[in-house]
């Protein structure tokens, strides 16, 4: 397989856009992502645009063709991937293989979400839940939330965690947003302030779960063999990984395991050598805070159980053992849903070029992704260093 | 939707392997062909969440409980849970029949409510 190298990157305002749809957020993030890239006039070899809700939300389709259009890009091939909140990670994942495998030269990812618009009680919600098993949990009112209280539960009863230690990485992740311009949220917040929101999926409290949110992220990849003659510090993909879980939740023999995440982000961590002993940044998928602690011991941070007092204590902080979400992660930066993965991508892209400014983690040589499709049913890992 | 549905799962015939009544092929073995299993008696609460933000459909509910049960013969089954104060894990409820929403488009629907 060729190496893959990320050169340029796009990246919106998050936030609540009121004067932009879905195809100016794309374009927006991929104009910017073109120019960063120096690429200027170069014809790509294939577009992939991640976007989970273009139809239901926007009542659009055919927005990889729209992209390409609207941009100059004609006749690249363009393709929309769509894998739930992991949208983004799968784009980023099928143009590393065109790249890889020699088919494609230079690629563009952008994937972008619009959904602040929505005024209809739940309307995101029931959108939104329409991943969920229809007859075994949809029928009965599941919702993504539901399940997160119900892995909230779980996770507190079996490891004897209280609530504070993981609302803590909430307040870690709000701190961390302050410092980034694109984030949805640059503001503090306090625990007890947190702790005092109103419960929507008990135990899991307002403050503990990510905005809905609009706004685009875009990269543009090549062949690493190239990469130089457009950019000065280009940060290679050395490592890439996917898997599925049950569909239903409860067919899990343990509800507090990510399996998708351990299997996908062993492909990442074998595909680039590397252990978790090697990685100096990880942006996880906080949409809800119990993810975030979970998340940090599926991918081997921390030993089951041990991933909410981690966050509690520290050690998950800019300058801890294992900065996670310098960002500001889901909670803080938002979480427009096709966009997702590639700003987590981005965001590592800043931290390896040294470019984070008062959120960057030193020294950061090595990063990994966790994007989190469905709810955990179908994961996607991204592995990047510095070339 | 008014013919009352049971609450079935399937036994793989091959390694025994019990799972929901969707699947086609066995989870852990790929084997096809099943035994049908009816959920027979009380189950109990493994877990629950008190929802107060309802996807549209059940927007009628300021909040309501949903949880995964545990019957005896080890079938597990994810709904709407009754009792609204006292939940305890580990508590007996018992599967009962009735509507559980009107979906987008109008329709009645109904399922298992735990009670």
């Amino acid at each position: 397989m060729r190496e893959v190298a990320i050169i340029g990157v796009g990246h919106t305002k998050f936030g609540r856009l009121n004067d932009k749809g879905l195809l100016d957020l794309l374009c927006e993030a991929s104009l910017d992502a073109i120019e960063d890239s120096n690429t200027s006039d170069t014809d790509f070899d294939s577009v992939y645009v991640a976007s989970m809700l273009a139809e239901t939300l926007n009542h659009m389709t055919g927005v990889a063709s729209a992209l390409v259009d609207r941009i100059g890009l004609l006749p690249t091939a363009a393709d929309h991937i769509k894998n739930g909140p992991a949208s983004g990670g799968s784009a980023i994942k099928n143009a590393f293989y065109a790249i890889a495998s020699g088919a494609c030269e230079l690629v563009l990812v952008s994937g972008a979400e619009k959904m602040t618009h929505v005024t209809l009680p739940g309307g995101v919600t029931s959108a939104v839940a329409t991943m969920t098993h229809h007859n075994a949990e949809r029928i009965h009112g599941a919702s993504l939330p539901s399940f997160a209280g119900l892995l909230t539960r779980s996770y507190m009863e079996k490891y004897n965690v209280p609530k504070e230690w993981i609302t803590s990485i909430a307040i870690k992740n709000h701190r961390n947003g302050v410092n980034n311009p694109y984030a949805h949220f640059q503001k503090e917040i306090t625990l007890k302030k947190a702790m005092e929101s109103p419960i929507i999926a008990d135990p899991l409290q307002l403050y503990d779960i990510c905005p809905i949110s609009d706004g685009a992220a875009a990269i543009v990849m090549c062949d690493a063999d190239i990469a130089k003659k457009y950019c000065d510090s280009p940060i290679l993909i050395t490592g890439v990984g996917q898997a599925t879980d049950t569909h239903i939740i409860y067919e899990r023999e343990d509800l507090t395991v990510l399996n998708a995440l351990r299997i996908c982000s062993k492909q990442a961590y074998d595909m680039a050598k590397k252990t978790p002993n090697d990685i100096d940044v990880f942006e996880a998928h906080d949409a809800f805070t119990i993810l975030e602690a979970i998340q940090s011991e599926d991918i081997g941070f921390f030993k089951k159980g041990e991933g909410a007092k981690a966050a509690h204590e520290g050690l998950t902080e800019i300058g801890g053992k294992i900065p996670i979400n310098p960002s500001g992660g889901l909670k803080a930066r938002g979480h427009p849903l096709g966009a997702t993965g590639v700003a987590q991508v981005i965001e590592l892209v800043w931290q390896l070029r040294g470019e984070a400014g008062k959120r960057q983690v030193a020294d950061a040589d090595t990063g990994i992704t966790c994007n989190f499709g469905g709810f955990g049913n179908n994961i996607v890992s991204i592995l990047v260093e510095r070339m | 939707m008014n013919n009352k549905e049971k609450l079935e799962g399937i036994k793989c015939k091959k390694c025994g392997y019990f799972q929901h009544i969707s699947h086609l092929r066995c989870l852990k073995c790929k084997n096809d062909t099943f035994d049908i299993v009816e959920a027979k008696g009380n189950c109990i609460l493994l877990t629950y969440t008190i929802l107060h933000a309802p996807p549209m459909e059940f927007r009628e509910k300021k909040y309501y409980i949903l949880g995964v049960v545990q019957f005896e013969n080890g079938m597990k089954a994810f709904g709407q849970i009754c009792p609204k104060e006292n939940l305890i894990i580990g508590m007996k409820l018992k599967p009962i029949y009735e509507k559980v929403c009107n979906d987008l488009d109008g329709n009645e629907v109904y399922g298992y409510v735990f009670k």
